[in-house]
């Protein structure tokens, strides 16, 4: 390959046969989808037709890197997982940060592709460029946290890493996540189900060779000037202290922290499980993912009470709501403990925890009777049986196995009415982020190519108002629509410019919260110089931008592939039609419609179908796609 | 001067692993790097390890062609590529793996502290490397010391 920054070779794993083949990576597929979730999007598309069944062999599981991972920038410690999602039957990626993404790297491999299906659990070894499937079958049944440290010690070496499953991937939970390097976790879309059902356990990779840089100068230039701006950001401190957290007061603050499964915009316990509690309780100790200066994963510690003993990291917001407000859930404590228990069996803490509260709902609404529980009561607040829940819901057992399979199948089997209390779209639950306090977070969770999502076109700008960044990113020109979260205009374009500059941020291997959303320090510019300099290739903010274009637009293609059309864009009932009154006093509800034309126009997508018009997708260079399509597509 | 090592400010990020081999090797290579962190991950314990750049040195007593030698100006130990053999006998007799080789090359590598200006400290974020006369150094860690105990007289009085 004649691009630095890159490896240039990727392991084609079939598990069917236990052939591994070491394959370079072509120029003109780093030159068109740079990296990790570009890669993976464009692998599905060739690989993965829409007859295949996400659990069955056919299906792949990408885990590739980025140009940038494993290098000199702020953050470059992310990685992603690509897959058709079990949960969604649809296009699928998932990210973590931690360690894997640049040890593969070190380790001479950009990506690997897992096809087919083992005869029996084994795991992939990787060193330094050679690779082999070891014997797992003494690690099935393990949690996450065994598996990783049996690993470290059969291959006596503590400095592996390791991404494993654990019992919910086993037993093909639909959101079963991928737990890698101590906690960190490929959350979303059911990744874990996917290498359950190929019998994969795990990934041990270790590596000991250099990343190699184009132009070392120039490149050190833009990373030391990145590491200072995201050291010298205004918000830094607070982001550094608290991490993901420190966002409960503020969302409870403006309406915005879904409770008692959406019913509700906040909590009135909030203060008990916010960041500041958490802190004064619990912490223990700042831990930073690779190159990060932020540090915002933490390590907590319960000491006494029922929970005594009980240690967690990578402990988000997300739990905080899931396992808190979501459920009436005021103990924290009792969080730390669920979050433990989502990373030891390998659930995404999202969609198990809204499973949970879909489930408390329809209990409450007489839809589902007290013998479906067997024994447990699921009242609103009783977090022991949530606990529990979560455990029948990793081993399937009674109505754990109805849960397993998201809210959207569930309340399919369900019927009764029951549709209208899962909190989903396109089969994936919602996440602790409520579309009608902040309106362009509504339009996120339709337009994301993964299903429910925030983390897609990731609207920070204007979530509790960033005038600041608003300006400096987009201009005066939209203020001061564009930071306020209760507006609708302007949003079409802030979560388009959103999703693209995310799908770059995603391909390149760097964190989108440490330094490019959340804490907005770096923007297309600073990717663009960086990427030109790590690689060589030619390459200005603009030609990153039809990049993180063509990505989305293939994943839409994808999803195309499969169905998915302009009915599919909706969100659920309940944030269309019941008012959330601790957003506004007068009660607001997500105004959808509102921003929807002015995304598909800027898309360059038919307002009607909702997909990529034939002009727009020669423009990116996707003719392929406009045959496969074919008469789908408007011109 | 010395690279202060403060481990519990460590978060075990390993910028200083990735700009000590950018600087020294013109890629991003951990393996390569003068200074490396100790991870326990389970444990949350992140140590990082450098040469310390003793007084009496094994690496420079070892040495069967001084190759190795103090640079006067920064007090650090440095290797003479030119000289070094490749024997690895410095290697062999650092108590704390403060030199390493370089297969590629077929020459010791050690922490030269940058010529008195070392990129590993520049760019750690928590303080937890820090370059200081060691007369300071000393008083840190007589301050750090003393604060335990501040908070134990404050204890018991109450």
């Amino acid at each position: 390959m004649r691009y630095q920054g890159y490896t240039g070779k990727y392991l084609e794993v079939d598990l069917t046969t236990g052939r591994i083949e070491t394959r370079p990576v072509e120029d003109k597929l780093a030159e068109t989808y740079l990296g990790a979730n570009g890669f993976g999007t464009r692998l599905l598309w060739e690989r993965v037709g829409p007859e295949v069944d996400p659990l069955s062999p056919e299906n792949i599981i990408v885990f590739a890197t980025g140009p940038l991972n494993g290098t000199l920038m702020p953050n470059s410690g992310r990685m992603e997982v690509i897959t058709k999602s079990p949960l969604t039957g649809i296009y699928g990626d998932s990210n973590a940060g931690g360690f894997l993404g640049p040890e593969l790297k070190f380790a001479g491999v950009d990506f690997v592709v897992f096809s087919g299906r083992a005869a029996a659990p084994v795991y992939l070894r990787i060193e330094d460029g050679r690779a082999e499937l070891r014997d797992a079958r003494h690690l099935w049944g393990k949690d996450t946290f065994e598996t990783e440290e049996l690993i470290q010690k059969e291959l006596r070496d503590p400095g592996i890493k390791v991404a494993c499953i654990g019992p919910a991937g086993e037993n093909l939970v639909r959101y079963a996540c991928i737990q890698a390097t101590m906690s960190r976790s490929f959350g979303r879309v059911g990744g874990g189900a996917v290498m359950g059902s190929k019998n994969l356990k795990a990934l041990a990779v270790r590596g000991f060779g250099p990343v190699r840089i184009a132009d070392p100068e120039k490149f050190y230039e833009v990373a030391t000037r990145s590491h200072f701006g995201i050291r010298g950001n205004d918000i830094y401190p607070a982001v550094s202290r608290y991490g993901t957290p420190g966002i409960v007061s503020i969302m409870n603050g403006i309406g915005r922290f879904p409770t008692k499964n959406f019913q509700l915009g906040g909590y009135d316990q909030a203060d008990k499980i916010n960041a500041e509690a958490l802190r004064e309780q619990y912490f223990v100790k700042d831990v930073a993912c690779y190159g990060c200066p932020v540090a915002c994963d933490k390590i907590y510690r319960v000491d006494e009470g029922p929970y005594a003993g009980t240690e967690v990291r990578s402990f988000e917001y997300e739990t905080l709501g899931g396992y808190g407000a979501s459920i009436l859930n005021p103990r924290l404590d009792s969080i730390i403990k669920a979050g433990d228990l989502c990373d030891r069996l390998g659930l995404d803490v999202i969609s198990v925890s809204r499973a949970i509260s879909f489930a408390m709902e329809l209990y409450d609404r007489g839809i589902l009777k007290k013998e479906a529980f067997d024994g447990l009561n699921p009242v609103w607040g009783n977090i022991e049986d949530a606990l529990e829940l979560t455990r029948r819901i990793a081993y399937k057992q009674g109505i754990g196995a109805l849960l397993s399979q998201g809210v959207r199948r569930a309340a399919a089997e369900i019927g009764h009415g029951a549709d209208h209390y899962a909190m989903e779209v396109k089969g994936q639950e919602i996440a602790s982020q409520d579309g009608r306090a902040q309106q362009s977070m509504g339009l996120a969770h339709v337009t994301s190519s993964r299903g429910a999502d925030h983390l897609k076109g990731f609207p920070t700008i204007d979530e509790t108002g960033y005038p600041t960044e608003a300006r400096r990113r987009y201009g005066e020109q939209y203020l001061p629509d564009m930071a306020d979260p209760r507006s609708t205009k302007f949003k079409g374009f802030l979560i388009k410019d959103g999703e693209d500059y995310a799908a770059v941020v995603d391909a390149v291997g760097t964190c989108k919260s440490g330094g490019n959303f959340v804490l907005a320090q770096l923007y297309w510019d600073d990717v663009a110089g960086a990427v030109r300099y790590a690689t060589g290739m030619e390459l200005d903010a603009d030609g990153l931008k039809v990049i993180g274009e063509r990505i989305v637009n293939l994943q839409r293609a994808y999803n195309a592939l499969h169905g998915i059309s302009r009915k599919d864009d909706r969100l659920p009932k309940r944030l269309l039609t019941e008012p959330n009154y601790q957003s506004t006093k007068e009660g607001s509800v997500c105004r959808l419609e509102e921003m929807l034309p002015e995304y598909y126009n800027l898309r360059g997508w038919d307002a009607e179908n909702g997909l990529p018009t034939v002009a727009r997708l020669r423009q990116l260079a996707l003719d392929d796609v406009v045959e496969r399509l074919g008469p789908k597509l408007k011109p | 001067m010395r690279i202060q090592l403060n481990p519990e400010k460590c978060t075990g990020c390993q910028i200083c692993e990735a700009f000590c081999s950018f600087k020294k090797e013109r890629a991003v290579w951990p393996a390569r790097s003068r200074i490396s962190v100790l991870k326990w991950e389970k444990e949350g314990v992140f140590i990082p390890f450098v040469c310390q750049q003793c007084e009496r040195a094994a690496c420079y007593e070892v040495c069967p062609v001084g190759a190795i030698a103090r640079n006067e100006e920064t007090g650090a130990m440095e290797v003479d590529e030119s000289r070094c053999l490749g024997c690895k006998m410095c290697v062999t007799a650092c108590p704390f793996g403060g030199v390493a080789y370089d297969p590629d090359r077929g020459r010791a590598i050690k922490c030269d502290l940058c010529g008195g200006q070392p990129e590993c400290v520049k760019m750690c974020p928590t303080g937890a490397l820090s370059f200081e006369r060691e007369e300071k150094n000393a008083l840190a860690r007589k301050r750090q010391g003393a604060e335990r105990l501040a908070k134990y007289i404050d204890a018991i009085g109450r």
